[in-house]
């Protein structure tokens, strides 16, 4: 980036290059990602889920709300996945209940690390007291299992007839899923902001939501994709487990519900595989694929992991 | 050994902070929603055509639930001081049983569950972490971590129902639910710990395979740095055994995992409520599925603040354990 001093002593940048800047650090991460096998395998997995999605916001074969066939059929040319207990076709369910199970994961991600980086930053960069008081409010949120706040939430909200419809679903999984990165982030900073380029940076009068901006987000920013994808597939276990409890809007289809109605129906035991299973493998394959993505992170935060081809303790070993 | 006093003192002053955290929010949630539990419970009953239902029940309700009219601080004030006294209100599913004397008999096995799994899933997880970092880019690494990833990313009630499917319900190896078997003595004898042992597996071994998966990937990337670190090419050098040196490299590895186990407490007694009440074990989770289908406020509210304690006192616990293990923290508190 080209910085050039004014008489002032302020720095200025260079619009354009800045922007530059950050597209070209963003690719090449891109492509330092790629260039690892699991986080490449992670990567086509997700794009792939990705497309299933939205495709199923256009299109399914058949209406997924609808009881057009016959019960608990196995899989078939009609019904490539067989039909559920109650006569809807299988895949057209997975199909159409991509779309919403993928944007609650990954809102739920963004909002959540959205603010784990808020609060993270501003608790490095506050007094001592803040950052205290800070620390004990993110481990409260820590410390509580989210399943519980849900059920609490959740028991509340159906006292009052209200199932969680979509928002609400997202804002409490944003709520218990938020301080697991905030923690990361106020430690990171923490250790940052007391290293010494930090330190000229405020000497020579740079602002500190410039140094946050430039300097500090840019380091941390592994970390903050890392923690997305970790808080995504928070996402989608929550999302799964209020539907599984019930509290949930069961009538909406997402692969949440679809394992809640089968399990309800006891698919398991009727031996409809074809019920059960989809909805669960997709679920793993969108965890799968995070999970793998951010082996790739990892191993571009810490070089130390990569591969190397000839050394010596290897002969050893 | 010197007692890292500072240390232990700063993380009890956390413990109380959290603690109140907790508290207060178990108080103020119910206080935040519209309408309050009695008057659901009395619209609910009048709904199902309850006769003979007169507004003093619901008076009579109120009180049961603890509503009073006074200001918000004296609410708080004796909400604190019935929690001190261990009073947590009546339960509306098991009439006219205490939500205490519940907990008291359902605590017990979540914690015997939650502790025997974790720790089982902590040795085990470690131990495959550390064959998959020291024989890295492998099949055997590669096979394992596979296999752990898939297993921490498949939604644990299907997993759960799957495996009581296979072994309870057509394998018929295991039984389908409670703690111990009708025909032993509660008590201190061995055909009743056999009895438990074996009731226990089939949710121990559910959480335990959903669990391992951040063991092994966390030993696995703190492993391979320690192996390539220069206290270990020191160690080489002196010429230490191949075994000695990966016994210092996993020592060292096996750090920030301890610090994730005291996490994991709280992150697996989720997981652990939504399993007991798949495999019907007689612990916490089966009550709060009970205590959510018939909206028992008083029994939700204690199982939650139960819970919370359980796991602030296992974080606490872990958290001093780790000041004695780690000599850099005990440095760091004096």
């Amino acid at each position: 980036m080209e910085e050039k001093s004014n008489l002032n002593g302020k720095i200025t940048y260079n619009k354009s290059k800045k922007l530059n800047g950050y597209t070209s650090i963003i690719r090449s991460s891109l492509a330092t990602l790629l260039k690892n096998n699991k986080s490449k395998v992670g990567f086509i997995l997700l794009l792939s889920i990705v497309t299933f999605s939205i495709i199923g916001i256009f299109y399914t074969p058949y209406n997924p709300n609808a009881y057009l066939f016959k019960f608990s059929q196995p899989p078939n040319f009609v019904n490539l996945l067989g039909t559920t207990g109650y006569g809807q076709d299988v895949f057209s369910e997975l199909l159409g209940g991509a779309a919403p199970t993928l944007m609650i994961a990954f809102s739920v991600g963004l909002l959540g690390t959205l603010i784990a980086v808020l609060v993270g930053i501003f608790a490095g960069f506050t007094s001592k007291t803040t950052n205290a008081v800070i620390n004990a409010f993110i481990n409260i949120f820590l410390v509580i299992p989210g399943v519980l706040l849900i059920m609490l939430f959740g028991t509340y909200f159906l006292g009052i007839h209200q199932n969680l419809g979509y928002l609400p679903t997202i804002i409490i999984l944003v709520i218990t899923g938020w301080a697991f990165g905030a923690r990361t982030f106020r430690s990171i900073t923490l250790s940052i902001v007391k290293r010494d380029f930090i330190l000229s940076s405020i000497l020579i009068g740079e602002s500190k939501m410039s140094i946050i901006m430039r300097q500090i987000m840019r380091a941390i920013m592994p970390v903050i994709v890392s923690n997305f994808f970790f808080t995504s597939m928070y996402g989608a276990m929550g999302l799964t487990f209020i539907e599984y409890l019930g509290v949930g809007n069961v009538e909406q289809v997402n692969w949440g519900t679809m394992l809640y109605w089968a399990i309800n129906y006891e698919a398991y035991l009727t031996g409809a595989w074809w019920w059960i299973l989809p909805p669960s493998i997709m679920i793993s394959m969108l965890m799968f694929s995070l999970i793998l993505l951010n082996f790739g992170l990892d191993e571009m935060a810490n070089p130390s992991l990569r591969v190397f081809k000839k050394k010596k303790r290897d002969k050893n070993e | 050994m010197k007692i890292p006093i500072k240390y232990i003192i700063k993380k009890i002053t956390l413990f109380f902070a959290v603690f109140m955290g907790a508290i207060t929010i178990n108080f103020v949630l119910p206080r935040l929603m519209p309408g309050n539990p009695a008057q659901v419970v009395y619209s609910e009953i009048l709904k199902s055509g309850g006769s003979g239902i007169s507004p003093v029940y619901l008076n009579q309700l109120e009180v049961e639930y603890g509503i009073s009219k006074a200001p918000i601080y004296i609410q708080y004030f004796q909400y604190l001081d019935n929690l001190f006294h261990g009073n947590l209100g009546i339960s509306i599913a098991f009439f006219p049983e205490p939500v205490s004397t519940i907990l008291a008999q359902a605590l017990p096995w979540t914690l015997f569950l939650v502790i025997s799994s974790i720790t089982i899933s902590f040795f085990i997880g470690n131990r495959l972490g550390r064959y998959a970092g020291i024989n890295r880019n492998t099949g055997k690494d590669l096979a394992i971590d596979l296999f752990s990833m898939f297993m921490a990313a498949f939604p644990a009630f299907v997993l759960a129902f799957i495996i009581l499917d296979l072994f309870s319900v057509y394998g018929r190896l295991f039984p389908i639910g409670g703690a111990y078997a009708i025909n032993v003595n509660e008590g201190l004898n061995i055909p009743f710990i056999i009895s438990v042992l074996y009731h226990a597996f089939l949710p121990a071994l559910t959480i335990m395979l959903i669990s391992l998966g951040g063991w092994v990937l966390g030993m696995r990337n703190n492993i391979i740095p320690s192996l390539n670190s220069d206290f270990i090419n020191y160690s080489e050098n002196l010429g230490f055994k191949k075994y000695q040196i990966k016994n210092i490299a996993y020592r060292n590895a096996i750090l920030p995992n301890m610090t994730g186990f005291a996490m994991s407490i709280g992150l697996s007694t989720s997981g652990v409520i939504i399993e007991e009440s798949i495999f019907s074990y007689p612990g916490v989770g089966m009550y709060m599925i009970t205590a959510i289908n018939s909206l028992d406020y008083p029994l939700i509210q204690g199982i939650f603040l139960m819970v919370v304690i359980a796991v602030l006192v296992g974080n606490l616990a872990v958290d001093i354990l780790y000041g004695f293990m780690d000599p850099r923290i005990r440095q760091e508190g004096e």
